[in-house]
C-alpha cells in the first residue's frame, strides 16, 4: 500500500520508477473500497477507466515520454466539473443521469498532463452550502471525526484528500468552498486569483466570484497542481494572461510584512481557534516576518455584499435548470407547469432559497437597494484591500471562526451557516487569492490559517505559506 | 422589509418554483432573517462610490464566431435531452391549444 503520499512524493516516485501509476492507482482504489463506505466522499469511482489510464501512463513513462510531472497521479474531481462521457450532477437531483458532453478546460488540462481521475466527489448542491449536507446524494463525513461535517461545498474533495482516498483534488470556491473544508479537514486549499483558472465546463454558481482551485496535502502540491490548471482560455472571457508563476519553497520569512487585520482578530472566533491561530502568528514572527497590525474595514459588510450578489447571480445561473434541455423533466404538463414542477422536484431547499432571495433582490423596486448598493460597497471593499496591500505582502486571518461542527447542527438555521463564511467571502468579493493552511488542532479538530495575497500574486502567496508549513 | 405570504407566493412564481404551502412557510421563515442581515448595507455611505465593474470592456467583448463542436459533443448534448424526436428537442406546448 502506498499511503499518505504528497503529490510531490508520488511524482518523484513515479519519475524514479520506484512505483508505477497502476500500483499507485490500485492502492487508492483499494483504500476507497475499504474506507469510503464510512466517509462517502465519492459519488462514483471510475475504477476500470482509472486503471486503463494508469496503464497508458506507465507505458508513456517506460517510453520516456511522460506528459508532465503529474503524469500517472490519481486525483479526485468535484462533481461540478465536466469530464467527457462521465456522469456529473453538481450534487443535484435535477441532473441525475446527465452525462458530460465535453471536457471542462481544467479536466482537459489535467488529461493533457496525464493525470488519472479516480472518480467524482460529493458537494453541496450546485456548490451552495458549507457542510456537504446539502447534496442530493447523501452527506459526506469528516475523516478526522465521522460525527462531524467536512465543510463545504467542496466537502467531498476535502474528505477524499484528508482521508487519503486520492493524492489531491480539485474544488471550487465562490465564498470559501475550498478554504473552509480544507480548514475543517486539516488540508491545504487554494482559491486562486479571479481570472487565472478557466471555469469553462464548471457548473456556474455566481460567475463573478467562482474560481476552481487545488485541494492538497501540502502547499507545494497546491502550487504544482495550480500551475497545470491555470491559464488564459478562449472559452472563459474572464481569464487573463498573467505573468509567469514562480513558486519558491521558502524556509524563512525575512523581509516579509504580514498584515494582521484588527477586525478579523476581535470577537467572533472560538477560544480554540484563537489559541491555535495565535500560536501560528508567533511562528510567522520566529520565521522572520515583520508583523503589522492593519485596518481592514467592511468585514461584516463583505458578508452582506456576498449574500446579495451571490443569490442574484445564482437566480440567473440556476434558471437554465428548467427541465427542458437537460436533466429531469416533470412529464405531461403544460410548459409553465413543467418548469415549476421540474424545479420543485429537482432542486433542493437551499438552492430554492437562494434563487428566491436573488429574484427578490433583482426585482423592480429593490434592485437599487440591494444589487446596486452591494456593487458599490464591493468597490469600497476592493479599495480597502488595495490600501492594505500597499503596506504588507500578505494578510493573515483564521480561515473559519470555529472548527468542524457536528452533522445536523446548523442545517436548520441558514443564517448561522452563512455566518461561518465571515473570514473567507471578502477574498471572493475582492477577487484576490487566498490559501488555507493547517495550523494545529483544538480538541482533536483541525484549525486553518488563511493567507491572503495581492491580486495575481498567487506565487508569492504560496511561497510565503510554504515557509509557515515548513516551520517545526 | 418583512416579506409577507403574498410576496413569497409572487417570488415563487417568478422563480418558477411550484412550492407547497408548507414550503412557502419555510421560505418565509428563513428568508427574512437573511434580508435583515444584508440590510446593514443601507448604513454604509456610498455617496460618489461607483459600482464595481466586472471586467474591462475589451475582455467583455469578442467576435461573434461560431466554434464547431465535435460530433461526440453534439451527440452527447442530444442524448441528454429529456424528450426528443429525430435528433431534435421536444418541448411541451406553450399554449394549451396550439394553432394547427
Amino acid at each position: 500500500m502506498y499511503e499518505l503520499m504528497t503529490l510531490k512524493q508520488a511524482a518523484d516516485a513515479l519519475a524514479n520508477k520506484t512505483v508505477t501509476s497502476v500500483e499507485l492507482t490500485q492502492s487508492y482504489l483499494d483504500r476507497i473500497r475499504a474506507k469510503d463506505g464510512d466517509i462517502h466522499a465519492y459519488l462514483e469511482v471510475f475504477e476500470a477507466h482509472a486503471l486503463e489510464q494508469a496503464k497508458a501512463s506507465d507505458a508513456r513513462r517506460a517510453a520516456g515520454s511522460a506528459l508532465s510531472e503529474i503524469d500517472g497521479i490519481p486525483l479526485a474531481i468535484k462533481d461540478n466539473m465536466l469530464i467527457e462521457g462521465e456522469h456529473v450532477t453538481g450534487g443535484s437531483k435535477i441532473l441525475d443521469g446527465y452525462v458530460a458532453p465535453y471536457d471542462a478546460t481544467v479536466t482537459q488540462k489535467l488529461k493533457d498532463a496525464g493525470a488519472i481521475f479516480l472518480g467524482r466527489v460529493n458537494m453541496d448542491e450546485f456548490a451552495m452550502g458549507g457542510s456537504t449536507e446539502r447534496s442530493a446524494y447523501g452527506i459526506t463525513r469528516n475523516p478526522v471525526d465521522l460525527e462531524r461535517v467536512p465543510g463545504g461545498s467542496s466537502g467531498g474533495s476535502a474528505a477524499a484528500v484528508a482521508g487519503d482516498l486520492c493524492i489531491a483534488a480539485l474544488g471550487s470556491d465562490t465564498g470559501g468552498s475550498i478554504r473552509q473544508p480544507a480548514a475543517f479537514t486539516g488540508i491545504v486549499g487554494l482559491k486562486p486569483s479571479y481570472g487565472t483558472v478557466s471555469r469553462y465546463g464548471l457548473m456556474a454558481m455566481a460567475s463573478s466570484l467562482d474560481q476552481i482551485g487545488p485541494m492538497t496535502k501540502t502547499v507545494e502540491d497546491a502550487a504544482l497542481l495550480y500551475q497545470i490548471i491555470r491559464g488564459e482560455d478562449y472559452h472563459d472571457q474572464t481569464t487573463v494572461n498573467t505573468p509567469p508563476f514562480h513558486f519558491e519553497k521558502r524556509t524563512d520569512l525575512k523581509g516579509i510584512r504580514v498584515g494582521i487585520p484588527k477586525q478579523a482578530w476581535g470577537e467572533g472566533m472560538t477560544d480554540g481557534v484563537r489559541q491555535e491561530c495565535g500560536k501560528a502568528l508567533e511562528t510567522l514572527k520566529e520565521l522572520g516576518a515583520e508583523m503589522v497590525e492593519i485596518d481592514l474595514p467592511y468585514m461584516d459588510e463583505a458578508l452582506a455584499v456576498y449574500y446579495v450578489l451571490m443569490p442574484c447571480e445564482v437566480s440567473a445561473n440556476i434558471s437554465r435548470f428548467d427541465g427542458i434541455r437537460y436533466g429531469q423533466r416533470a412529464q405531461g404538463l403544460p410548459l409553465i407547469e413543467t418548469y415549476g414542477q421540474s424545479r420543485l422536484q429537482g432542486l433542493g431547499e437551499e438552492v430554492r432559497r437562494r434563487v428566491m432571495l436573488g429574484t427578490y433582490a433583482l426585482s423592480r423596486g429593490y434592485y437599487d437597494a440591494y444589487y446596486r448598493k452591494a456593487r458599490k460597497v464591493q468597490t469600497l471593499i476592493r479599495r480597502a484591500y488595495n490600501k492594505a496591500f500597499e503596506g504588507v505582502d500578505v494578510i493573515v486571518t483564521p480561515t473559519t471562526p470555529s472548527p468542524a461542527f457536528k452533522i445536523g447542527e446548523k442545517i436548520n438555521d441558514p443564517l448561522a451557516m452563512y455566518l461561518e463564511d465571515v473570514y473567507t467571502v471578502g477574498v471572493n468579493v475582492a477577487g484576490i487569492p487566498a490559501v488555507s493552511v493547517p495550523c494545529g488542532k483544538t480538541n482533536g479538530l483541525p484549525v486553518g490559517l488563511q493567507f491572503i495575497g495581492g491580486m495575481f500574486k498567487d506565487d508569492q502567496l504560496l511561497s510565503i505559506a510554504s515557509a509557515f508549513e515548513s516551520a517545526p | 422589509m418583512a416579506l409577507n405570504r403574498n410576496d413569497i407566493t409572487r417570488l415563487a412564481e417568478l422563480s418558477r418554483l411550484a412550492l407547497t404551502e408548507e414550503e412557502m412557510a419555510r421560505m418565509e421563515q428563513t428568508i427574512d432573517p437573511i434580508l435583515n442581515y444584508v440590510g446593514r448595507l443601507s448604513e454604509v455611505n456610498t455617496d460618489d462610490v461607483p459600482e464595481t465593474e466586472d471586467t474591462d470592456e475589451i475582455r467583455a467583448l469578442r467576435g461573434d464566431e461560431a466554434i464547431p463542436s465535435t460530433q461526440t459533443t453534439h451527440d452527447g448534448i442530444i442524448a441528454n435531452f429529456p424528450d426528443k424526436k429525430d435528433g431534435l428537442l421536444r418541448a411541451p406546448a406553450v399554449f394549451d391549444n396550439p394553432k394547427s
